[in-house]
């Protein structure tokens, strides 16, 4: 189990440092340098060398991309935005939690209630309730995110108006505006992946049910309960996988959720960036982004070893 | 031919994604009107005989808007799978070939770790950082359009270098490519003759599902701005438009567009569950378009 959690741990820093390598050579690759966007078209050449003097930017890429991990990781600090002078641990800390809390509540509900249906659907196969996941599952992957949020907002905000059209209600403005701001961006956010955990938990829980030791196991007239817990441990397995993933993945699209709901989260802080050429800024927000999902991916992992003891021995 | 796409549902897909190629092709044959006319008088018409699909804030037409809007999200989807495949076949056999040195070693575990690059996120960030407006290299003129397809296409690789030299590491172990070897054939030989035919179904299934994907982060890029810039229609673009006139109830500019990317998704998503059913019929369940 430690060498698994060491071995896959170990895996996920390397994917961190190459991915944030990358990111730091294109951040830097771009022809126009972060000097002439801070100081205009008509700084000297001088003005330049000292701007790049002050921020390190004279330096070799790689003694840099040293510094800036270090700055990092030791002491946990972002840096500053050169075109804004604002920090960016402030920037991220003031927009990472709104984006986590939709990501959050809609990855819990789309697992609960996807592990829940396709559990069903499997125990039930070709009853209604088999059918009605199954389409759910086919309209849920089919239709894209973004255009189910603008049907909503159409349906539900304009036509009939139980929830507001856009905006993000503080939870200190009081639990019920706050649930109601949030709750069609979460479901859009919640759809697609309902979708894809039920369709996994359905047939990975097909494939276990109609194994040997599932067949002994009825045979030898255990409970429906205890079958149920014994299929489902194995079951789970790429069901863990698979909601790692779109954890990661939710996150992406929390982005383009947000814009259409107005909601100032993590997508404004990184297309305020990009409008304002910071491009530092831009590195950071992509690199939260990808640290989130390395991190759920190893956490799927870890999961995983816990629910099947098998993959922990074959590591080791 | 509807085996040829694994079953009825693989074909249906087939069908409207060759008749939406169709339609991007000849949309200058096709469509009514002219994609960018301004014609403030005609402006917000809901949909009628004359205008299907109504018109939008400058009475552009659009029907006309949404068939020329699918070059953008076609071509943007082809072309990054294009250079994906190709990028990603050639690292993939690349990486077979030297297999057993320490070059493979480093190859692999450097595309698993940038597969756990989220994909949307990297294309918004790149189109980004790279600048929206056109830019001049050499003799080209690249636009944004041509910059998201490209680095589309690169993020692409990952996925499709691991498939094709997971299955190419399985068939350079069996024994017809032992045969071919006593044969006196070249390893460079065998690679590209025997191994790569025997591995490029799965390339083609993902390459399937990978359209879907494009379509949709197509879409998402030009929705944010960052991607099809206006007045050229993409799907993207119409949306983001049309999301300002949907509190005052001019529902046609968003549903209209919405509708295409959907459609499109769903197409590419049938045909690629369709193919792997019948390449692969063991593993029928895919994670569909999500990015």
């Amino acid at each position: 189990m430690t060498s698994l959690l060491l071995r896959r741990l170990g895996f996920s820093l390397f994917s961190l440092v190459v991915v944030s390598l990358l990111l730091f050579v294109l951040t830097r690759s771009i022809p126009e340098s972060p000097a002439r966007i801070v100081l205009g078209d008509d700084a000297t050449a001088a003005q330049i060398a000292a701007f790049d003097r002050d921020h390190g930017l004279d330096q070799p890429i790689v003694v840099q991309y040293a510094a800036w991990l270090e700055r990092v990781v030791l002491a946990g600090d972002l840096g500053q935005s050169f075109t804004t002078g604002l920090s960016m641990n402030r920037q991220i800390a003031d927009t990472f939690p709104v984006t986590m809390e939709l990501v959050v509540v809609a990855f819990v509900v789309a697992s609960m209630l996807s592990i829940v249906l396709g559990t069903l659907s499997a125990f039930y196969r070709d009853s209604p309730i088999d059918y009605f996941a199954r389409l759910l599952a086919v309209l849920g992957v089919s239709i894209p995110g973004f255009w189910l949020a603008l049907v909503l907002i159409l349906t539900f905000a304009v036509d009939l108006d139980w929830f507001p059209p856009g905006g993000f209600v503080p939870l200190s403005e009081g639990l019920g505006p706050h649930l109601l701001s949030i709750a069609l961006p979460c479901f859009c956010l919640a759809v697609f992946y309902l979708a894809v955990i039920t369709r996994m938990t359905r047939s990975s829980l097909l494939e276990v049910l109609n194994q040997d030791y599932m067949r002994t196991a009825r045979a030898s007239g255990l409970g429906r309960g205890r079958l149920l817990m014994y299929a489902m441990r194995n079951a789970l397995l790429p069901v863990v996988t698979i909601a790692g993933v779109s954890f990661g993945h939710m996150f992406g699209w929390a982005l383009i959720i947000e814009q259409i709901f107005n909601i100032g989260g993590m997508s404004r802080a990184l297309l305020t960036a990009i409008n304002q050429r910071d491009y530092f800024m831009v590195q950071t927000v992509v690199m939260v982004f990808t640290i989130v999902f390395v991190l759920a991916n190893l956490l799927a992992d870890l999961v995983n070893a816990w629910l099947n003891p098998r993959l922990a021995a074959v590591a080791s | 031919m509807v085996n040829g796409c694994g079953g009825p549902a693989g074909f249906a897909g087939a069908c409207i994604a060759g008749l939406l190629v169709f339609a991007s092709i000849f949309a200058p044959l096709i469509a009514p009107y002219d994609p960018v006319a301004v014609s403030i008088i005609d402006k917000l018409m809901e949909p009628d005989a004359a205008h299907w699909m109504g018109t939008d804030q400058s009475g552009r037409d659009v029907l006309s808007r949404v068939i020329w809007g699918s070059r953008a999200s076609l071509a943007v989807a082809g072309f990054a799978v294009l250079i994906g495949v190709t990028l990603g076949v050639a690292i993939g056999l690349f990486a077979t070939w030297v297999r057993g040195s320490w070059l493979e070693q480093a190859i692999m575990r450097v595309l698993e770790a940038v597969s756990s690059i989220p994909i949307l996120i990297w294309a918004i960030a790149l189109v980004g950082i790279f600048g929206v407006r056109d830019a001049q290299w050499g003799p080209f003129i690249v636009s944004s359009e041509t910059k998201l397809l490209v680095l589309l296409g690169l993020l692409y690789i990952p996925t499709l270098a691991r498939l094709t030299y997971v299955s190419a590491l399985g068939e350079v172990g069996a024994n017809y490519v032992a045969a071919r070897r006593l044969q006196g054939v070249g390893e460079l030989g065998i690679l590209f003759s025997d191994v790569l035919p025997n591995c490029l179904s799965p390339v083609i299934v993902q390459a399937t599902l990978l359209l879907a994907i494009g379509i949709i982060v197509e879409a998402a890029v030009s929705f944010v701005g960052l991607g099809v810039q206006p007045p050229t229609p993409s799907w993207g673009n119409m949306l983001a438009s049309g999301r300002d006139y949907l509190i005052s109830g001019e529902w046609w500019l968003s549903v209209f567009p919405g509708a295409a990317i959907s459609l499109t998704v769903v197409a590419f998503n049938l045909l690629g569950d369709g193919l792997r059913d019948r390449f692969d019929p063991r593993h029928s369940t895919s994670m569909g378009y999500a990015t």
